[in-house]
């Protein structure tokens, strides 16, 4: 606007500058208070610190904790190779549904964009928005308890993500490959396998490891609601007040995921 | 960069003599394939040894339509427009609010101690910041939740406990990353004049990285909310105790009612998160 700013004043820009400020100011009040009434309501209102007690039994709680049980460590070898499959297995049917999420999901390559597009991107929000807690309990209820509910609760989480990242990198290609295809007389098919699939392979790749490195944590807990694994043993340890078998189970989550993301560390490495 | 299948072209036009192409030269070959295989084998035993019926999986779709047609359908909306449930919504948003708010804070701290570039102490500081944004991040929200549940005891406080060692995981990488990638110039000239460790964090990376971690902050809320609204499940406030109490009273359509809360309420944040970051990201 070379008309407005030639007629400028010291005062206008002062003015805008207050108002700024006044807006800034107000935006800052507003999240303080929020601060101060969440705090209110969760460590004012809604705690008892009379049966929390002093530090000494807070440290005394928490003492109950060190130790390791080592009469657990024997049977927790079964349940970790179980974690870990569920974890892999999951990645995986998560990767082969995601495909067609991808694939509608992504706009330069969406079939008919009206209706496929916004199917895809409400299947990555709905996955992405359920926790795995929940999809588990879904699952658990339609194909009853194990390790297969668990399998479909983290392939069902993990689709969102895939699909969603998979998608903005299939949106990111370089066109001339598909052109030339296309150019060739090459069908919709064969763009897809020839101009599109080697462009991105790398990317998906990297986003699959990175996936399958976040689901073994998720498969750890799954437990919880009845779907194997070592999340299993965690709760029955817990409901037993067997404290430091909670601590040995806590250890071996943590070995899991260390050479979980030892191994993404490399393959991502080799990859590249 | 040449790669084998580089130099092979080459050299093929160089000579002119017909040469068979392969596209991974043969060591490099069986090893892919090697690695290949052992993965098919791998993920086949597994599904032998955690017994899943393959045969069923074709079948599993329509028996999902099935159970969540009859039993999910028809959502008990009256059920969430009662008033206690929508104040449990409201201690949702307070629990994901302070636990990110918390969580950010000591992100911002570790995020720098556990930066190589700029960690104060690279022998002492550096792996034991590095270790502890680690456990964080790899335990599950879920057993921080239930750990601080037995510690605590029932209440939103374990909650918001649970939802900052969660967001210290989250942001102390994401933010460790930021500083890592900074312009070490100006760090550089602030350590040249003299500067502690404090000053060239303050004046030399913070201004740097404040967008950044704006973005993140955000992005925290946005996660710790979604994580926020299954920690009630063992009892750490919020609308999760809700859920469980439905979900093990096999009140499938309260439950469904209280799904569909919980996405809404996720979309609604993932708008305001994106809408947020936009914002910062062009206010820069």
């Amino acid at each position: 606007m070379p008309n407005s700013s030639s007629v400028l004043t010291v005062d206008d820009i002062v003015r805008v500058r207050r108002k700024k400020q006044a807006v800034q100011f107000s935006f800052y009040l507003v999240l303080i208070g929020l601060v101060l009434w969440s705090i209110q309501a969760t460590i004012i209102n809604d705690t008892d610190w009379d049966r929390i007690g002093s530090l000494s039994d807070i440290g005394n709680s928490i003492s109950h904790f060190i130790g390791i049980d080592f009469d657990l460590i024997p049977d927790l070898l079964g349940p970790t190779i179980e974690t870990f499959m569920i974890a892999c297995i999951g990645t995986l049917l998560g990767l082969i549904i995601c495909i067609p999420a991808m694939w509608f999901g992504a706009l330069n390559v969406t079939p008919y964009k009206p209706v496929t597009y916004p199917i895809a991107r409400v299947a990555m929000t709905l996955s992405r928005s359920i926790h795995e807690i929940v999809w588990a309990l879904i699952f658990v209820s339609a194909v009853g308890l194990g390790a297969f509910a668990g399998i479909l609760a983290i392939a069902a989480r993990s689709l969102g993500f895939i699909a969603k990242m998979s998608a903005e990198a299939i949106e990111n290609i370089d066109d001339k490959p598909v052109e030339a295809i296309r150019a060739m007389g090459g069908s919709q098919l064969q763009v897809m396998l020839y101009a599109i699939l080697p462009q991105v392979m790398p990317v998906i790749l990297g986003i699959v490891i990175f996936e399958w490195e976040i689901n073994i944590r998720r498969s750890s807990i799954l437990g919880l609601v009845g779907a194997g694994g070592l999340g299993l043993v965690f709760f029955r340890q817990m409901n037993t007040f067997n404290f430091p078998g909670v601590t040995t189970v806590i250890l071996a989550i943590l070995g899991l995921i260390l050479i979980g993301e030892i191994a993404s560390h490399f393959a991502r490495k080799a990859m590249i | 960069m040449t790669t084998p299948e580089q130099s092979q072209d080459f050299s093929a036009q160089g000579d002119n003599v017909h040469r068979e192409w392969h596209r991974f030269k043969y060591p490099g070959s069986l090893i892919k394939y090697g690695i290949f295989l052992g993965v098919l084998l791998f993920f086949s035993y597994s599904v032998h040894y955690l017994n899943i019926p393959l045969e069923r999986m074709l079948g599993m779709f329509g028996r999902l339509g099935d159970v969540l047609s009859n039993r999910y359908y028809p959502p008990d909306l009256e059920y969430i427009a009662d008033i206690d449930y929508l104040g449990a919504i409201i201690e949702t948003i307070q629990m994901a609010y302070l636990g990110a708010l918390f969580g950010i804070i000591i992100s911002v701290f570790l995020g720098w101690f556990s930066a190589y570039n700029v960690s104060p102490s690279r022998a002492f500081i550096y792996p034991v910041a590095r270790l502890f944004a680690m456990s964080c991040r790899s335990v599950h929200e879920m057993i921080w939740a239930i750990l601080f549940v037995t510690i605590l005891g029932f209440g939103m406080l374990p909650g918001v406990l649970a939802l900052t060692m969660f967001s210290i995981g989250f942001a102390g990488k994401l933010f460790a990353e930021e500083i890592e990638s900074v312009d070490m110039g100006q760090v550089e000239a602030i350590r040249a004049m003299g500067g502690s460790h404090l000053q060239v964090f303050v004046f030399g990376v913070f201004p740097q990285v404040r967008v950044a971690f704006t973005g993140i902050a955000i992005y925290t809320w946005d996660v710790a909310f979604r994580a926020a609204t299954v920690v009630g499940f063992v009892g750490a406030g919020g609308m999760g105790w809700y859920l469980k109490r439905n979900v093990q009273q096999i009140e499938t359509e309260r439950t469904a009612a209280i799904l569909i809360t919980i996405i809404a309420l996720v979309v609604i944040s993932e708008f305001i998160s994106a809408w947020a970051r936009t914002r910062v990201s062009k206010a820069k």
